[in-house]
């Protein structure tokens, strides 16, 4: 066994190594790199503020309760709303909401409880792939699958391309819930005869659920901000109406199943959609309302946004105190 | 006693839903994988004339590639090339402060200021497409893109051989691939840098504690030891970023110009595929031109599918070794 | 031996007016106290030898390596350590023992100041390492780091290769030399007693081997920045017991070279390695504030403990 001493009999090697400039420039180069990421997260947050802070101040001069209630005026003239638009967002995701959820839900119960399987890693792998799928691809099979079928544009079409957008988001919100759910609970109610089916609504879903809508707001709220899927599939209309299809159709007699179709088959405008058009026209007023269109939409999904992460973390800090 | 043997109707099904229960669960889980060999299938489907018409010319690359609805000749090189050349960009671009954000929120900021911060940079990524086109058009465009050109063309635009990519001069508009470069970067920083930042959370602490022990500053510490540790997940990151610059739509479609010139050059005006397919597949009347569009579309998915796959596989993996190393 | 017990009572007793004497000062009653410690005349000192390229003398035999003085430790409101008093000897293993939770650790990591990673951690009173307090404001803490190795219960290698895992230390401090370079990993690898074992395949990854080796690896690169002390957080909490008695063996071999500081939670490994052992304990159950109970020579805690809580912790009828 060689000790230090004979190692290196005149100095310990090392100590002579770690002199005062050395230490000064490593010590600097310590400093500047810290500063410098900072530097860098400021930077990446200055669009953020920019954009948010642009947006409310063009998007609020034009802003008017004209704009939400009224529908547009031809094209060159002064005033009108987006009422089209705004009814058509909420058709949308509504309806992509009510495609996407049910399948979205199980089959995260699915691999959160089945997560070896194979059909479990393909669950799992499979949301985040689709999740990185360009909104412009989904557009393309909502054309193929539903436009071409039918032989016409439609909410429908939007509203299924809407609904794949949203998917991954669902599913992985909701396996990540069902898997911070005590596994007790579940065998708890298991162990009472209670069958897996009314375990897994009645115990596991209610137990889940807070973190569950959570994924559905974050799911709709991208959603509602899209515009790629819904070019070649919701395509546009700006003489959509829900008030005046509802109301004719009251006056004609024709049915609630009518009525529901009618909404359904005609193709829709939605708020980025009227926001793309308007902001390539070389009307200042399309302009300016583009601009307000703008403002309505991000509030709508900053609000989501921020409301979902605060009870989010809300709730998670409640957790954790007990 | 004969209430337990005659079972009612509703008591059969409490007991005996599990099957259909299961079947439902199964189903739709099943739904994940089958839509995306959907999504595959149709567009190859739904571009095969075009497939058997132009063959491997369509992605080829070449000088003066046509795109002409008139004459039905298409060749998707000059598009493919804007959105490499986009994508490929924004990623330099926002590599380093990408980095720096997880690094900064990861190792550096106090507690207090995490959440915060996680959550701006988050918000980044919630932001619509569309406002950010609209933002871009308006007055990032004008304000940042034009000047910036300008002074790269100065710079960078008579060196031969780079000089091609700095061909000017840019637009007054600002319209143009350096522009839609600038707004991927923006747009893709929050996917890398939050991702990277979970993969810092998830070095173990006793790697810190092991270099800081042996007397490293905290950057080397950062530099030399978490790093490598987590460089496939940050690798990972960034092809997650690469990934989504290159199917990012409506910002791009409306601050790239749209233009089909047959220029290197990142200060001139072109098109990515998805702006491409943004603008024409709706008016698309022909057989061969739209079928060409759903082509360009698959190209994409195709590209789209095998980056996540590999950034995936990437980010999964550092993610499976803390779970061992967490267990032995 | 006797004598240095001695000290150690006398440093306890004088505790109030030692606290704010300069190091110097200190160190020159001692030598009153004893001619044995003479010899520890030419001390080498934190400051100068850290920072300027001089060339040093290696430690004598017998004296204080580190002196911990009144220190206290808060982590934000909550006292985790109080009033510690303690002197560290020289080329001796010294044990700290005591029931879970009692700061064994944190003492350990406040003697190189690895619990500024921690956030709102502060300290009171002093830890000084040959005679300079490593609790001064402006103090190369790199440096302390260098001096001050230390080893963690699990073995934590770096994902590089073995050599580099070595190596690493040397190059932060700039050494770059392949030649030197080969040596530190060579000679560190042969301290640790894991050279015969690794030689042929120092490119492969550190993570590779087994869980003794990476113990005396993560050993050896500590070895490799050639520290005075070397301090071990349960070494061999995470090894089955042929790994443990390899690193015990070794720790013989080290006090040579080095002084070294062990927490264990195994008494019988603080019997079977140190020549010191500090025994603490929680001052209540309510503020579980870590105390110093009793600090003597190994066999004296083992078989005659002044203490009744040392002696009903060594016995086995406590905790």
């Amino acid at each position: 066994m060689t000790s230090t001493a004979e190692m290196y009999p005149e100095k310990r090697l090392i100590a002579s190594y770690h002199t005062r400039t050395g230490y000064t420039r490593r010590k600097i180069t310590n400093v500047g790199m810290l500063i410098i990421t900072g530097i860098l997260t400021f930077l990446a947050l200055v669009p953020l503020v920019w954009i948010i802070g642009y947006v409310i101040y063009k998007g609020g001069q034009y802003i008017s309760l004209d704009f939400f209630t009224q529908m547009p005026k031809p094209l060159g003239m002064e005033g009108g709303g987006v009422l089209h638009a705004i009814e058509g967002t909420v058709i949308l995701t509504l309806l992509g909401g009510i495609i996407s959820i049910p399948p979205a839900i199980l089959a995260a119960i699915y691999a959160a409880y089945h997560p070896n399987t194979i059909l479990g890693i393909a669950v799992r792998f499979g949301t985040d792939v689709l999740s990185g799928v360009p909104s412009i691809v989904v557009g393309l099979f909502g054309y193929a699958l539903v436009v071409k079928t039918q032989g016409h544009y439609s909410a429908l079409a939007g509203g299924i391309a809407l609904a794949i957008i949203m998917f991954p988001t669902i599913v992985r919100t909701t396996e990540e819930m069902i898997k911070l759910t005590p596994h007790t609970l579940r065998e708890g109610s298991l162990a009472l005869g209670a069958p897996e089916w009314k375990t897994t609504l009645s115990v596991t879903l209610v137990a889940a659920s807070n973190g569950i809508v959570t994924g559905i707001l974050l799911g709709l709220a991208r959603a509602s901000g899209e515009t790629a899927p819904l070019l070649f599939t919701a395509l546009g209309n700006e003489n959509y109406e829900i008030g005046k299809i509802i109301s004719s159709g009251v006056a004609n007699r024709t049915g609630i199943m009518a009525i529901l179709t009618r909404i359904f088959e005609q193709p829709v405008d939605s708020l980025p959609l009227t926001l793309w058009k308007y902001a390539q026209q070389p009307y200042p007023e399309r302009i300016n309302q583009s601009w307000a269109a703008a403002l309505i939409l991000m509030i709508l999904i900053l609000t989501l946004n921020i409301a979902t992460r605060l009870w989010m973390q809300r709730r998670m800090s409640r957790l954790q105190g007990r | 006693m004969q209430r337990n043997l005659t079972s009612t109707r509703s008591q059969r099904i409490f007991q005996y839903g599990d099957r259909p229960w299961n079947t439902g669960v199964v189903a739709a889980a099943s739904l994940v994988p089958i839509l995306m060999l959907m999504i595959g299938w149709m567009l190859w489907r739904d571009s095969a004339q075009a497939r058997l018409v132009y063959g491997w010319d369509f992605i080829t690359p070449t000088l003066n590639a046509s795109w002409n609805p008139v004459t039905d000749v298409f060749q998707a090189w000059p598009f493919i090339y804007g959105t490499l050349l986009t994508s490929i960009t924004a990623l330099a671009l926002s590599m380093p402060v990408s980095l720096g954000v997880a690094i900064f929120l990861a190792e550096l900021c106090p507690r207090w200021l995490y959440q915060p911060l996680s959550w701006m940079v988050e918000l980044l990524a919630a932001i619509p497409s569309v406002i950010f086109g609209l933002w871009g058009i308006f007055v990032f465009l004008p304000e940042v893109v034009t000047p910036v050109g300008n002074a790269l063309f100065a710079v960078f635009g008579n060196i031969p051989g780079l000089g091609k990519f700095f061909e000017g001069p840019i637009p007054v508009s600002g319209s143009s691939r350096l522009a839609a470069s600038l707004i991927l970067a923006i747009m893709i920083t929050p996917t890398i840098a939050a991702v990277t930042r979970d993969v810092f959370v998830a070095i173990p602490r006793t790697q810190r504690e092991a270099s800081l022990a042996l007397g490293a500053t905290q950057w080397e510490t950062i530099w030399q030891v978490l790093f490598p540790y987590g460089l496939s997940g940050i690798l990972g990151a960034v092809i997650l970023g690469l990934g989504r610059a290159l199917g990012e739509t409506m910002a791009v479609t409306m601050v790239i110009g749209n233009s089909i010139e047959g220029s290197f050059s990142l200060l001139r005006p072109g098109y990515t595929m998805s702006s491409l397919i943004a603008n024409e597949f709706a008016e698309a009347t022909g057989i061969l031109h739209s079928q060409a569009l759903i082509e360009i579309g698959l190209i994409l998915f195709a590209m789209t599918l095998l980056l996540n796959i590999i950034a995936r596989y990437l980010v999964w993996r550092v993610a499976k070794r803390n779970v061992q190393e967490a267990r032995a | 031996m006797d004598m240095f017990l001695d000290m150690f009572m006398w440093h306890h007793q004088n505790k109030k007016t030692q606290n704010n004497f300069p190091s110097l000062i200190d160190y020159s009653v001692v030598e009153t106290a004893s001619n044995e410690v003479k010899k520890s005349n030419n001390l080498p000192f934190l400051v100068t030898r850290a920072q300027e390229d001089v060339s040093v003398s290696l430690p004598s035999e017998n004296f204080y390596k580190a002196s911990i003085r009144d220190f206290s430790l808060y982590y934000g409101k909550f006292k985790a350590l109080s009033n510690i008093s303690m002197d560290i000897l020289s080329n001796k293993i010294t044990a700290i023992i005591g029931p879970s939770g009692c700061g064994k650790s944190t003492l350990l990591r406040s003697l190189n100041r690895m619990n500024d990673l921690v956030p709102n951690t502060h300290t009171e009173g002093e830890v000084l390492l040959d005679g300079t307090n490593i609790y001064t404001p402006g103090v190369d803490i790199v440096g302390v780091r260098r001096r001050v190795g230390m080893v963690f219960q699990r073995p934590n290698p770096f994902p590089k290769t073995i050599y580099d895992n070595i190596a690493y230390g040397p190059r932060l401090y700039g050494l770059r030399r392949r030649s030197l370079l080969d040596e530190i990993v060579e000679q560190s690898l042969q301290q640790a007693a894991l050279w015969e074992e690794v030689k042929d395949k120092l490119n492969q990854s550190g993570m590779a081997l087994s869980g003794g080796q990476q113990q005396r690896l993560c050993i050896a690169r500590a070895l490799a920045v050639q520290p005075e002390v070397i301090l071990m957080d349960e070494p061999a909490s995470a090894l089955d017991p042929v790994a443990t008695l390899k690193i015990e063996e070794l720790m013989q071999t080290l006090k040579t070279d080095y002084t070294i500081v062990i927490v264990t939670h195994n008494m019988q490994q603080a019997a079977r390695v140190s020549d010191y052992t500090a025994f603490m304990m929680i001052d209540s159950p309510q503020t579980r504030t870590g105390i110093l109970v009793e600090y003597e020579a190994t066999s004296q805690v083992f078989t005659n403990p002044k203490n009744k809580q040392t002696e009903d912790y060594v016995t086995g009828r406590f905790g």
